[in-house]
């Protein structure tokens, strides 16, 4: 099929973020203020260039969701310019749909200057069993899955059985994800877990939903973030360095998770090659990989899914420290889910982020150096899309 | 602490008016899945048209309630309020004989005799007056 190339036509010009952690006496829409106002700083943008606003939903608070799909942060900060606040929402995929989206809005001239926001308050806006019972109805069939006890350690678990058949990947490879994202997760002011973490410690944390552990569980917080995407040659004239949008693809493969027919797979190599022909690069180019880490099996499948390991050796990569800070690919540099924290449709808007940051040179202590081509990954509900992301600090 | 007797409910399945013959089949030990008339796709879980080619005229069919364990995990810690007293209870995709998939949960088995692919048939348990849930378990030889 023939596709109007996109290549490096648009750029995330501005980032902002807030620390991931528990602030009960912080309202989320602050969340949100804060990232936002970082942007247009990050960005050099007015503020009233933002011609459209593009909140994510918020998972703790069903009545905050709808005040951001109603225009409350264009209201806060006072944006006069803006001509459409609409909310794009697929869980954890919402940061790319939202780029994918605003990216042909610009394209086709629609809009000039969009602003994506994400803000939850899921660390101190519902309780730890509240979180829980949350996560074993969000995105779950409420007909077929939901009356069998299905919940997001399942989901992740029925994966990482199925792949171990498979693949024979070990308890200790799982847990070489979590310790590698923690590697960074210590470089990262942002992350809530900064301490180190031993694949012992991993392996001896509680069981629970076999063979998912607790410490390769994520964990719920509060946080937010917001990026900025202008044309390619506005972005030029703003920063020295934007992060030009290269390539982007998706795949939709199921809604009820047990409608998929590949739990080892998923739809990650169409996607990839998607991103990958649209970009113009290989997977041998890329300088640096974010990979959705929610549990350590998704991050296992899309890495090798994506070309950037053969199928069953992604494990030994981590084991070997090839992910880590100076590895030979730095592999979801901000922490992850599992060093970050999970912040509901935040996750992937951090690797997003993360993502720009690392072609921009802007991500500080984990910067990797020379960083050229970054590939970023997201996925929502139960893993029902596979969505990739590259990025450049050139157009090839 | 909850204790028991604050503990929810077991949650009932949100029913899809067209999914009604599967329920009251499942109540009678029936376990119905649909076949499509125009292209003979057998489908799971029940739809108004044939996710394969579009066509609306579905027919019910009995399956034969046996399959395969595609994947499971065991639940030990951090169920949902409704499931913490069924702790170690097990999730499995199963494939029906039929080439369908569905979720459900293993029962009258230890967990840990639970593994990949190995051979489970049907078996209903009773929910409440209104739902019986299909669930599935070791063939036994
Ligand atoms: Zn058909």
């Amino acid at each position: 099929m023939a596709k109007h190339r996109t290549r490096g036509r648009t750029a995330i010009v501005g980032v902002g973020e807030v620390p991931t952690g528990r602030f009960p006496d912080r309202g989320a829409i602050s969340f949100a203020l804060d990232s936002v106002r970082e942007a247009i700083r990050d960005a050099g943008v007015d503020k009233d260039t933002i011609d459209f606003v593009i909140p994510t939903g918020a998972l703790f608070s069903p009545q905050f969701s709808n005040e951001l799909a109603t225009a409350r942060i264009v209201e806060e900060l006072g944006l006069k310019g803006v001509v459409s606040n609409c909310q794009v929402f697929s869980g954890g995929s919402s940061s790319t749909n939202a780029l994918r989206i605003a990216s042909a809005l610009i394209e086709t001239r629609r809009a000039r200057c969009v602003l994506f926001v994400h803000t939850d308050k899921l660390g101190t806006g519902v309780s730890a069993q509240g979180g829980i019972d949350l996560f074993s109805t969000a995105g779950i069939s409420a007909e077929w899955e939901v009356p069998y006890g299905q919940h997001y350690s399942t989901v992740a678990a029925l994966a990482t059985t199925r792949y171990q058949y498979e693949t024979g990947c070990t308890d200790e490879e799982l847990s070489a994800v979590c310790v590698s994202n923690r590697k960074w997760g210590e470089l990262n002011p942002h992350a809530f877990f900064r301490t180190p973490l031993t694949i012992d410690e991993v392996m001896a944390s509680k069981m629970l939903s076999t063979p998912l552990r607790a410490k390769q569980s994520n964990m719920l917080f509060d946080g937010g973030a917001a990026f900025i995407v202008t044309s390619a040659k506005e972005a030029r004239e703003l920063t020295p360095q934007p992060a030009y949008v290269l390539g982007d693809g998706g795949a939709v493969t199921h809604f009820a998770y047990s409608q998929e027919r590949d739990l080892t797979r998923f739809g990650w190599a169409a996607a990839a090659a998607q991103a990958f022909g649209e970009a113009g690069i290989a997977p041998s180019d890329i300088d640096v990989a974010e990979i959705y880490d929610s549990y350590p099996i998704f991050q296992l499948i899309a890495f090798e899914e994506l070309g950037l390991a053969a199928r069953g050796e992604a494990g030994g990569l981590f084991l070997r420290g090839e992910t880590w800070p100076g590895g030979r690919i730095p592999t979801t540099t901000d922490g992850g889910m599992l060093s970050k924290g999970h912040i509901g449709a935040g996750g992937s808007v951090s690797l997003l982020i993360e993502a720009a940051r690392q072609v921009m040179g802007k991500a500080g202590a984990r910067q990797v150096p020379g960083a050229r081509f970054a590939v970023e990954t997201a996925t929502g509900g139960t893993y029902m899309d596979s969505q990739v992301t590259i990025l450049g600090n050139t157009v090839p | 602490m909850a204790t028991p007797d604050a503990r929810p409910a077991k949650p009932r399945p949100i029913v899809n008016a067209w999914a009604q013959p599967f329920w009251d089949a499942a109540r009678a030990g029936r376990l119905l899945i649909q076949r499509c008339r125009d292209c003979g796709e057998p489908c799971f879980y029940p739809r108004i048209a044939c996710p394969n080619c579009g066509a609306a005229a579905l027919d019910w069919v009995e399956a034969r309630g046996r399959g395969s364990v595609y994947s499971y995990t065991v639940v030990q810690n951090n169920a949902p309020s409704a499931f913490t007293a069924d702790v170690p209870y097990v999730v499995a995709v199963i494939r029906l004989e039929e080439g369908v998939q569905m979720l459900s949960n293993i029962v009258d088995c230890d967990p840990s005799a639970v593994a990949c692919d190995m051979a489970v048939e049907v078996t209903f348990q009773r929910l409440d007056d209104e739902f019986t849930l299909p669930k599935f378990r070791p063939v036994r030889r």
